[in-house]
């Protein structure tokens, strides 16, 4: 019996060790992805979206996806003449998603970071994002120093927000979740004093759910949402960004915002989050130029 | 392998090896509280707890745990019954090892021979008597293996606190991931963090059950 | 019943959807039980062998499969292989695997179990009547084991199917992820919502598991005899 356990624990080390030995010496496998002949050859396209954030990525009760992500999903579908499947994502399976060639596009709300343009690549931007903090009507909260040393803030496992806050507020308490249904249920329920995320999303949530406010609109860098691919793909890369471009000349975006936005955010939000055809305004007269745009937008009305 | 990358982690996943075992341990004993009274309802065939101890029993071992947490901690609340996240992993451990431990209990009950009691009351005995100094200490030997399956099931049933928000060990992996896209470097750490939890108690476990059955065999 | 979040179900599909998303958990545990049994049957007699190397190999096995959670595995195919192999996996696959090398090692060790607790003088008097060594195991030996088995493995179908609970996390849409979409895209109509899916989900594991484990144990008890 001895001897049998000694053999087990030894056969055990080696097998672990041969496993380590196997991961370290693993560089990049092959191609992971697919070229744009590949999918329209094979018909269909992958697509990983969520589907549990509305109104950008979601399920209707008919079973179907819908969204502002998800319009411009099926518009890549219809030009690309294939059929699409959407793969149902979790905030930080994203970048996972892509390195391992499980979808060949990621359109789930996904914010352009340098940290994660290493990991994958990125076609032209389609919307504007910065991070907000929503919290309850009754305890808003407009600064991060409110935030007492035993609060909880929730956020999202894999977002901006989560990688934002580690980075620049280490003091502040998280409480991260999986899914975005999780972590709306748990704001719900009164588990942490705010919830930090994409300022769309939390601004989405504040119009959409009374007795809360976002008493932090804009927090850290204006960044974009923009589709990405695995790391050199470049056939696909390419193709989308000139998806973009030709769809921007039809104002495609601002129809989307108008099918899937506008019961959310009203007229007001349409020229401060989307970007027609892949040009974001400059990063410091944006707001400028969102204001001057409304502005004419009202006078013109 | 990036081992500054892991270095960098190893902090992060000692703090996750603390509040797993923290909290496992925690339902595990609360399971075994919850197991043992339900034995005892079973075996005095106290009424009415005792239907309700069979239902609970069969709810708990027919549903996984990710479900039970999700419905105590996401439905719950929403009629007014609202717990945090620690206590909710600890309850829902313990609820569903309660039920596991309660059959192990019971078949280890079911193990002493009729003959044991009835000896015992031929020596004068009483009930609680030949309970307690009879067949209780050979069910609980025989219970052993069951008991030390069950503490492992429970310690890898943990894995799924990410969804309460509890930082346990698979979920600083996936949001290390998440985060740094390190995953060769996460996953590796996850399972060597598990090994250093469960190992020790799987061999603990066959020793001790080794002992057992030597002891059950006598001189 | 508004309160209760329980209408939302009789919107649309919902409910329909519910039920499509547990076909998916009880479709990928029958497929991994049905292929655990047979290669468990395999394993289980190669387990009996004496051969040192084959002993602690299973050993090996054993234990990794005692230890480590179904979820850490679920990671390590789904998201590992492709990284360090360079395969690519889809999510049900990834899935089918870890359950069948989880059920291969379950139901090897409930063979071995069953294999050695036959007695001997079985082995003997077959190989008196002259029967080979893949006779004995084929006609004397398996249809014994069998009948302990059936209530065993129907049991491990049980526990699966609870385990497929996890496959949520490798991004299969299952009974509940299909629980949380419906919850999100009506939390403006029905904020309770929650309460109403997730008890029915939990019913609804219960009534899937419930009468299987009940079967097991009836077959249990009525073959022990």
């Amino acid at each position: 019996m001895k001897k049998q356990t000694k053999a087990a624990l030894f056969g055990l080390t080696l097998a672990l060790t041969s496993a380590l030995s196997m991961t370290a010496f693993a560089g990049d496998s092959d191609k992971v992805y697919r070229t744009v002949d590949e999918i329209k050859e094979s018909g269909t396209i992958n697509i990983g979206v969520f589907s549990d954030k509305s109104p950008f990525g979601y399920v209707d009760e008919n079973g179907d996806y819908q969204g502002y992500d998800v319009y411009l999903g099926n518009q890549i579908g219809k030009d690309l003449g294939v059929d699409i499947n959407y793969v149902s994502t979790e905030a930080a399976n994203r970048v996972e998603y892509l390195k391992t060639g499980k979808v060949d596009i990621i359109l789930a709300n996904f914010t352009v970071t340098p940290e994660r343009a290493e990991e994958v690549d990125f076609a032209l931007p389609y919307m504007n994002v910065a991070l907000g903090v929503v919290s309850p009507d009754d305890h808003v909260i407009t600064s991060l120093d409110q935030i007492g040393k035993d609060d909880q803030v929730i956020v999202i496992s894999g977002t901006t927000a989560e990688t934002y806050l580690v980075k620049n507020n280490p003091e502040i308490k998280l409480q991260k979740y999986d899914a975005y249904a999780e972590a709306k249920t748990a704001f719900e329920n009164g588990s942490g004093v705010a919830w930090a995320n994409d300022n769309t999303e939390v601004i989405a949530f504040a119009n959409e759910n009374p007795g809360y406010t976002v008493g932090i609109p804009s927090l850290g860098s204006n960044d974009t949402i923009a589709p990405a691919v695995s790391k050199g793909n470049d056939s696909l890369l390419n193709w989308l960004n000139d998806e973009i471009v030709s769809l921007g000349k039809d104002n495609f975006f601002h129809k989307d915002y108008e099918e899937t936005l506008l019961d959310t955010y009203g007229k007001d939000y349409e020229d401060t989050l989307v970007i027609e055809g892949g040009q974001p305004a400059e990063a410091s007269t944006e707001a400028e130029a969102a204001a001057a745009e409304t502005e004419a937008a009202t006078e013109a009305e | 392998m990036d081992f500054g990358a892991i270095h960098e982690y190893l902090p992060l996943y000692r703090d996750a090896l603390f509040l797993t075992m923290r909290i496992g341990w925690q339902g595990i004993l609360l399971a075994f509280v919850i197991g043992l009274a339900a034995t005892i309802i079973l075996h005095f065939r106290i009424p009415v707890l005792r239907q309700l101890t069979s239902f609970y029993i069969e709810l708990f071992r027919n549903t996984p745990l990710l479900v039970q947490l999700f419905f105590i901690y996401f439905a719950l609340p929403k009629v007014g019954l609202r717990i945090t996240p620690a206590l909710c992993g600890m309850v829902g451990l313990g609820l569903l090892g309660g039920a596991y431990m309660a059959e192990t209990f019971r078949s280890g009950l079911e193990n002493v021979p009729l003959i044991q009691s009835e000896s015992a009351a031929s020596l004068g005995m009483s009930r609680m008597q030949a309970f307690r100094y009879v067949v209780l200490p050979q069910a609980v030997s025989s219970s052993i293996p069951g008991l030390v399956a069950n503490v492992i099931f429970l310690l890898k049933e943990t894995s799924v606190f990410s969804t309460v928000s509890l930082m346990d060990l698979m979920f600083t992996a996936k949001d290390l991931i998440g985060m740094y896209a390190k995953t060769v470097e996460c996953l590796f750490l996850l399972v060597v963090f598990y090994l250093i939890m469960l190992l020790p108690v799987s061999i603990l476990g066959s020793i001790v059950e080794r002992r057992m059955r030597r002891a059950e065999f006598g001189s | 019943m508004q309160s209760l979040g329980l209408d939302v179900l009789f919107k649309g599909t919902n409910f329909l959807r519910l039920l499509e998303g547990l076909w998916v958990s009880v479709r990928i545990s029958l497929i991994s039980v049905v292929i655990s049994i047979l290669l468990g049957l395999v394993a289980g007699v190669l387990m009996t062998s004496k051969n040192i190397v084959l002993k602690a190999a299973f050993r090996v096995y054993l234990e990794i499969v005692r230890i480590m959670p179904q979820m850490v595995l679920l990671f390590i195919v789904y998201f590992g292989t492709t990284r360090v192999f360079g395969w690519n996996l889809d999510a049900e696959a990834s899935a089918v695997i870890v359950f069948v090398f989880w059920g291969v090692a379950e139901m090897g060790d409930l063979v071995r179990g069953a294999l050695i607790s036959i007695p001997k003088i079985q082995y003997e008097s077959a190989e008196a009547l002259g029967l080979t060594k893949q006779q004995t195991y084929l006609y004397v030996i398996l249809p014994q084991t069998v009948r302990r088995l059936i209530p065993l493995s129907i049991n491990l179908v049980t526990r699966m199917i609870k385990t497929t609970s996890l496959v949520l996390m490798i991004g299969i849409v299952e009974v509940l992820k299909v629980g949380q979409q419906i919850i999100e895209a009506n939390r403006r109509t029905s904020p309770n919502a929650a309460f109403g899916v997730f008890a029915v989900v939990f019913l609804l594991y219960f009534l899937i598991c419930w009468p299987v484990s009940r079967l097991a144990g009836y077959l249990e008890k009525r073959w022990a005899a």
